[in-house]
């Protein structure tokens, strides 16, 4: 109750100030000072004598009329902001008959005829096309008449068609990435446009982060940009499979190959040892479940393999991507937002007429054989598979501000694994809608479902029989085989083939979720530069988890009769958000300064609803409990709600010198009772360099900025933790009950501050794009789970704030461009980041384990004075003679997280074909192989382990030298090559375009391990709602290969 | 549509902006009605998980069972216990657990119920009474409250029977008095007073089926772990000394494990018994140590119920030795011994024989041949580990002890340093020798490296072990 009434006041509060500060604003307006070259007015109703005394005012010139004329009582709405004389005397005349002259004098006024006048009113229709540099058409670029605030965008072809006034003189046109290009309007009636690439991209404009719109040069941060033309060419399944080689300053390992699981997405360092570091998600404005709740129920066949609830979102109808990295940019998003924020916004349509596009993918999967042990392993548990994708998109508007998009998805993959154990398929449908609602409300709309349905495999660390386990780790031998599969004969081969694929037959594991996600907008613009943008929207996402083990399997692997242990387990995931965000947004500039002012309240609210129930003792074939002999249940309930209010203020000085100042203050019931609101402060200073007057321009250095900031943002406690509890469960038929959750009534968002300086410039012409920057992030009050004192009775962990972890590197991006001519051109780019990570105080409080197993085998681990989840196990040392001689316990045997990563990537381009490749690598990072560790033990190798110590000891010792399997992790992986060839048809009435393309995706690794560098989150479902930061590898299937060719039409 | 907007934003702001903990907080549950009854089964259900944390630990450390399994620890059959470690501070935990439940139930739960039954308050007295004698048997010394100073073992058990005793107070039913009086009886003699377990023990003689349970749930998620570990799993988690093969497993289910649950038993008329031949084995009594064991067999064992089941998917399989036997080999208990048979079970050839409650291979004919001090004491102890195998006693026989865990100490500022380290007795065989033997290549029969019962008599007087001597 307490919270509704501080939320209403809140909401009160903030549409008082949005009312009165825009009076405010018209008032402050309209009493301007004067000023001898710009004029600022919102005025409605006014009469015109007094729209002219205003004019003169500002304008230090007076009007020269006859006194009596009867049009000097019509009232008239006019704007004016920051204009000239001469502008605002043509928006005069659009308003009321009359002529004006500028003389020495004053102003000349003069009545004009009625015919006169209806030429002024006059329309005419402007058509064209717009192209690239490749002379390819380009969708969605921006055509506007910046007098009259009407434009259009182009469609799939480019094209487009404006209606303006006759009086218009100028047409400008805007595309993401591109040059922006003003046009002068002669009497021709078509134009065609070539836009340029923009290089330096500074006057593009971003929301995330601001609220609404500001261009990149205002901020003092960075804000990476995909547009719908980057994604349109890479043939990812998924999208942080495409992020992976698109965001040059965060690492995206994909950490297994089974068909949607998690992946690791860390941009600075891992800021969080309880969170992890998964980037919050926003789709137009609605913050989207990225899993980074609990798991609390366990149990699935996403234990060993966490899922990815990003790859759930349908890749054919993006329209924008943003992202921003933390710190000072992430402030505006406060108690959640440390990791950073991906925004995705989805196309809402084009301009005029209808345009269908349709393709399709196919191909084949094979899978990563390079890291398997034997070579006979892949003839056990894979194959190669297929591949197939349809889509078809239809999208239009009209010239009134409407606009439609849909896309429709249908994917089937059937994996890498025998018995199509590993099959994804996955229906998505999304829609996107926008609408003028009257002269000044526009409205903007997206739908999203998708169902996505995925076999597993048993996978990691499941117990039992796992395929991996069983072939590469050794664990046949307890079967009664020969583990050393290479060495068998073939009638032994046989047996065990035979042995797997029944295994691997009987196997039935599934996930299914669905999900729907809709986000809607209404903009308000009641006067020229101020804008109040309402966005809210929901994200309900089912996740049903289902593992069903038969008597039939069990006998099998166990190699027993089991008559009455058949079992199938199922978990429910069920989670509800809802975004709630109100921004208010004032542009204004006077003389040398511009000011945009954002004001804006965000709410949202979680819900994550976990049900586990499951019966065992049940009938081989049943697929639901209904028919088990024993029925078990379980619940998890968790509720987050967070709200805040911002203000942001940024400061611009003669357009080359920017001033961004902003505070967030966030409150949350996940607080505790001690703790009130919570502040997240920022500053920044950008300055374009190569703008000053003195700064001349040469083709060496095309432009320059410097750019610096200090910010803070949070990472939320999960929901109720702050509170003491008492816990139940049944117990011989009664309840019983027992100590819950210790409780922390200081319980509080960690915080990260950031300090950051940066550079960015662009050389020679714009072929050398350079971007570098340097960062220094400390976490401090960091949330570590404090394990419980034995004596407190309580046997859970409390989350306390007493640690603190810093994260500092060095960010560097470059492209250049070496060849550029009128048919070909050639693009390359590479990333280099560093990477520094410490726990620089832990609080007093014991290492903790993160993502691994027991202290006795292997663990990441959290420790005072060691970077976050490095690898702790027992060090032995060997004698002259290899016999083991001593053994640490518990000892540093390397940091998981690599000192050094980034991108490279090559495009080309000749004519209507381009060809791509790009890779990921990281250097310094270790990993433990503990696959290689049971295949010791299993005695299905005789590497790695000195001679001496088997014929002494055996494998007694295996868990005592696991500094032996650990290795360095080093790789460079090319993650795509590829091709496009458009094609444009000389007749092109039915068919305007087709796009061929051929793609491979994971084609080559080069890794200094043994295993793969990126497949090493087994253990637990971690990824979901805990840090992780990789490092053992055991029993994970690597990301297979995929060819894929791809078709597409556009009508 | 300003003002509608302006209503609508509100409207779903409110809307949204509630949550509300699903948990039940503590303030809420003190204010529910007759929160006693929950607590109480609550302690019954932490006895379970206390008692699965202990025995399991204990098996391993000692020489009665070998671990083969990843997720158990990898050391304490070595054994190598540091305060660092994992499961040396979740037995903590769960020591600590059961002590502070019972103290919340009496300082908060009970006092606020006037309906609480008598019953209620001598179940919470024993439960903080059996904490400390778990803490004292098992550890050098614990804190007695959150965050207090450690005392030591000696003075644990000591507390211990003061609340013993408030039980007893508080109790009517003459079995669970008889129960407590047992455990005062195991008190005294952990303490060394042969006078009061003497006097305690006596009056359990002649009830010869006292047996007092743990019991577990499955249904529930608690399972004993020593069923698990020894049975239902399917890999081999434990392997015994081959020596004690044929008392493996003591709990097995039939059909659906969850469904069917073994009790492990705390308290039963055996000690008794053993209690009163280890006073008597001290005062050189060998006449009535001869008589009370014999007694112990006739008139307790025997009437302890015996079950056939199949345990033929046990294979010994296990990762760590190959050479465990699965067949019927001879073994000696060590070198200087003679081969015996009948230790261990040919478990493919038939059902085997699970003894439920206790079971021994040391006969009347055994027991008649004593002839001195050493003698006694040498089968008292032998009988003591194979009538309490799986039941988290041998380590204690064996004067181990866990240290205070470094989690307690680094939170807790009332640790001093003395108590952070393990205690193993010097005699006690280090690098897996406790678990150690042989195979012979040709006849498969099997040596046991260390006769541990027998260093223990060699042993005896180290203050460490055998109370009385």
């Amino acid at each position: 109750m307490k919270n509704k009434k501080i939320i209403t006041l809140i909401t009160l509060l903030l549409l008082c100030i949005s009312s009165t500060y825009s009076s405010v604003v018209e008032k402050q307006k309209g009493h301007n000072a004067p000023n001898e070259n710009r004029i600022n007015f919102h005025l409605k109703d006014i009469p015109v004598k007094q729209v002219f005394t205003l004019i003169e005012h500002q304008a230090n010139k007076n009007f020269i009329y006859i006194s009596n004329e009867s049009f000097l009582t019509n009232k008239i709405s006019i704007d004016a902001n920051n204009q000239t004389l001469e502008e605002v005397l043509n928006i005069l005349k659009s308003k009321i008959p009359l002529d004006f002259k500028i003389t020495e004098n004053g102003i000349l006024v003069k009545k004009i005829s009625a015919i006169k006048n209806r030429r002024a009113q006059e329309k005419r229709t402007i058509r064209g096309a717009v192209i690239d540099e490749n002379d390819l058409p380009i969708l969605g670029a921006n055509i506007f008449a910046p007098e009259t605030n009407i434009g259009v965008v182009t469609d799939i072809n480019g094209e487009f068609s404006i209606t303006i006034p006759t009086t218009v003189k100028k047409l400008m046109i805007t595309y993401l990435g591109y040059k922006s290009k003003e046009i002068a309007l002669d009497e021709n009636s078509t134009i065609s446009l070539k836009l340029e690439q923009n290089a330096s991209e500074l006057d593009e404009v971003v929301i995330t982060g601001q609220g609404a719109g500001v261009s990149k040069k205002r901020l003092s941060n960075h804000v990476e940009t995909i547009s719908a033309k980057d994604i349109e060419n890479i043939s990812s399944q998924r999208i942080d499979q495409l992020l992976s080689t698109k965001l040059p300053n965060a690492q995206i390992n994909l950490t297994g190959g089974q068909a949607g699981s998690t992946s690791i997405i860390r941009a600075r360092g891992i800021n969080s040892a309880f969170l992890s570091s998964t980037p919050i998600f926003y789709i137009d404005g609605v913050r989207m479940d990225n899993l980074n709740t609990t798991s609390a129920l366990g149990g699935g066949s996403s234990t060993g393999a966490a899922m990815s609830s990003i790859a759930d979102i349908p890749m054919d109808n993006i329209d924008r991507i943003e992202y921003i990295n933390g710190g000072a940019a992430t402030t505006l998003y406060g108690s959640d937002a440390a990791n950073g924020v991906i925004q995705i916004f989805t196309k809402k349509g084009s301009s005029n007429g209808t345009q269908i596009t349709v393709s399709t993918s196919a191909g084949v999967v094979t899978p990563t054989t390079d890291f398997l042990y034997f070579d006979r392993t892949k003839d056990l548990l894979f194959k190669t598979g297929s591949y197939q994708k349809y889509n078809l998109s239809i999208s239009g508007g009209n010239n009134d501000g409407f606009g439609y998009s849909f896309s429709g998805n249908y994917l089937n993959n059937t994996g890498v694994q025998i018995h199509d154990n590993n099959a994804n398929e996955k229906i998505d449908l999304s829609t996107g809608f926008r609408a003028k609602i009257g002269k000044k409300i526009n409205y903007k709309s997206s739908f999203i479902f998708v169902n996505n349905s995925y076999k597993r495999n048993r996978n990691g660390n499941q117990g039992g029989y796992t395929g991996l386990w069983f072939t590469e780790s050794g664990a046949s031998s307890n079967k009664g085989f020969n583990n050393r599969l290479d060495d068998l004969t073939s009638n032994e081969f046989e047996e065990i083939r035979a042995f797997v694929n029944k295994a691997e037959d009987l196997q039935d594991n599934q996930i299914n979720v669905n999900r729907f996600i809709t986000s809607q907008s209404f903009i308000y613009h009641p006067f020229s530069g101020f804008e109040a943008k309402f966005t809210g929207g929901i994200d309900s996402r089912i996740q049903n988890d289902q593992v069903i083990q038969t008597n039939e399997y069990l006998s099998h692997t166990s190699q027993r009769t089991v008559k009455a242990e058949g079992s199938i387990n199922n978990v429910q995931r069920k989670y509800f958000g809802i975004t709630l965000e109100l921004n208010l947004q004032h542009k204004f500039n006077t003389g040398s300064y511009s000011f945009i002012s954002t004001l804006g309240g965000q709410l949202f609210r979680n819900e994550d609803h976990q049900i586990q129930f499951n019966g065992s003792n049940i009938r081989d074939g049943a697929k639901t409990i209904s028919g088990a002999a024993i029925k078990t249940s379980d619940e998890y309930l968790s509720e987050v709600l967070n709200y805040g209010l911002y203000v942001q203020e940024n400061i611009g000085y003669k357009d080359r010198l920017f001033l961004d100042l902003g505070i967030r203050g966030d409150r949350n019931p996940s607080f505790g009772d001690n703790i009130g609101t919570q502040y997240y402060p920022k500053a920044g200073l950008s300055w374009v360099v190569s703008s000053e007057p003195w700064f001349s321009s040469s083709p060496i250095v095309n432009s320059l900025r410097l750019r610096s900031n200090y910010g803070l943002a949070g990472n939320l406690p999960p929901s109720f933790v702050n509170e003491r509890t008492i816990d139940f469960d049944g117990f011989q038929g009664e309840q019983a009950a027992y100590f819950g959750q210790p409780g922390n009534p200081d319980l509080k968002p960690e915080k990260t501050t950031t300090y950051e300086f940066g550079l960015d410039a662009s050389l020679w012409n714009d072929r050398v794009q350079f971007s570098v920057g340097y960062y220094n992030a400390r976490t401090k009050d960091a949330l570590f789970y404090v394990p419980p004192t034995p004596s407190s009775g309580f046997s859970k962990s409390q989350l306390y704030n007493v640690g603190e972890i810093e994260n500092k590197g060095w960010e560097i991006n470059t492209m250049f461009i070496p060849l550029k001519t009128e048919n070909a051109s050639l693009a390359l780019n590479i990333s280099v980041n560093t990477l520094d990570n410490l726990v620089v105080d832990a609080g007093g409080i014991a290492p903790f384990n993160i993502n691994g197993f027991s202290a006795r085998t292997i663990q990441t681990v959290v420790e005072e004075g060691y970077p976050i989840g490095y690898i702790r196990g027992n060090l032995g040392v060997f004698d002259a003679n290899g016999v083991l001689e001593s053994t640490t316990p518990q000892s540093y045997l390397g940091t998981t997280i690599p000192d050094l990563f980034g991108n490279m990537g090559i495009n080309f381009n000749y004519k209507n074909l381009s060809i791509f490749a790009n890779a990921n690598y990281q250097t310094e990072a270790y990993a433990n192989s503990f696959d290689q560790q049971f295949r010791f033990l299993y005695k299905a190798s005789d590497d790695i382990v000195p001679e001496a110590e088997v014929i002494e000891n055996g494998t007694s010792n295996w868990l005592n030298f696991t500094n032996l399997f650990t290795e360095k992790t080093d790789f460079l992986k090319v993650r795509t090559i590829g091709l496009n060839y458009n094609f444009i048809p000389k007749n092109n009435n039915s068919l305007k375009s087709m796009s061929l393309g051929f793609s491979v995706n994971n084609p080559f690794n080069f890794t200094s391990s043994s295993f793969d560098p990126e497949a090493t989150i087994s253990g637990s479902a971690t990824g979901q709602g805990g840090a992780s930061t990789g490092g053992i590898s055991y029993a994970t299937y690597s990301a297979p290969r995929q060819f894929i060719t791809s078709l597409k039409f556009n009508f | 549509m300003k003002i509608s907007f302006v209503y609508i934003a509100l409207i779903v702001f409110t809307l949204t902006s509630c949550v509300d903990n699903p948990n039940v907080t503590e303030e809420v549950y003190l204010d529910t009605y007759n929160p006693d009854s929950s607590w109480t089964n609550g302690l019954k259900r932490q006895l379970a998980l206390t008692m699965n944390q202990v025995v399991i630990n204990s098996e391993m450390i000692s020489d009665n069972y070998f671990n083969n399994y990843t997720l158990y620890s990898k050391v304490f059959d070595t054994p190598q216990i540091v305060f660092s470690d994992l499961d040396v501070n979740r037995t903590q935990v769960e020591i600590g657990a059961l002590r502070e439940m019972a103290e919340y139930g009496i300082e908060k739960v009970l006092p606020n119920n006037p309906e609480a039954k008598d019953s209620d308050w001598s179940y919470t007295y024993f439960s903080k009474a059996y904490a400390l004698i778990l803490a004292g048997e098992n550890f050098v010394g614990l804190p007695d409250d959150n965050n207090a100073e450690a005392i030591s073992s000696k003075d644990l058990l000591l507390k211990s029977l003061d609340f013993l005793d408030l039980a007893i107070e508080k109790e009517s039913d003459t079995n669970i008095l008889l129960v407590y009086k047992l455990l005062k009886a195991r008190v005294y003699r952990s303490l060394g007073d042969s006078e009061f377990a003497k006097q305690f023990a006596n009056d359990i003689i002649g009830h010869t089926d006292l047996l007092y349970n743990v019991t577990f749930d499955g249904t529930n998620g608690v399972m004993n772990e020593m069923q698990n570990a020894t049975f239902t799993a399917n890999e081999n988690r434990f392997a015994p000394l081959p020596r004690l093969d044929f008392l493996d497993p003591k709990y097995y289910n039939e059909g659906t494990a969850i469904s069917d649950q073994k009790p492990l038993a705390i308290v039963k008329a055996e000690e008794a018994y053993l209690i009163l031949a280890e006073v008597y084995a001290s005062e050189n009594k060998i006449g009535d140590v001869k008589t009370i064991l014999t007694n112990l067999i006739n008139d307790v064992i025997v009437n302890r119920p015996v079950v056939l089941i199949d345990d033929s998917r046990e294979l010994r399989n296990g990762s760590n030795r190959e050479d465990y036997p699965t067949e019927a080999v001879d073994i000696r208990f060590d070198h200087d011994n003679p081969f015996e048979s009948g230790y261990v079970l040919d478990r493919q050839a038939d059902k085997i024989l699970v003894y439920t409650v206790s079971g021994t291979k040391v006969t009347t004919m055994d027991i008649n041949n004593i002839t001195n001090q050493d003698e006694a004491l040498y089968l008292i102890y032998r009988m003591r580990q194979e009538i309490f195998i799986s039941e988290g006693r041998r380590s204690n026989d064996l004067g181990i002890k866990l240290p205070v865990s470094e989690t307690e100490q680094l939170n807790n500022s009332n640790i001093s340093d003395e108590f952070t380290k393990a205690v193993i007795p010097d005699f006690i065989p280090l690098n897996l020798g406790l678990d150690d033997f042989s195979v012979e290549n040709d006849s498969g029969n099997i040596s046991i490296t260390n006769d541990m019962n027998k260093i223990l008599v060699t042993n005896k007087t180290s203050s460490l072990i055998l109370p009385f001597n």
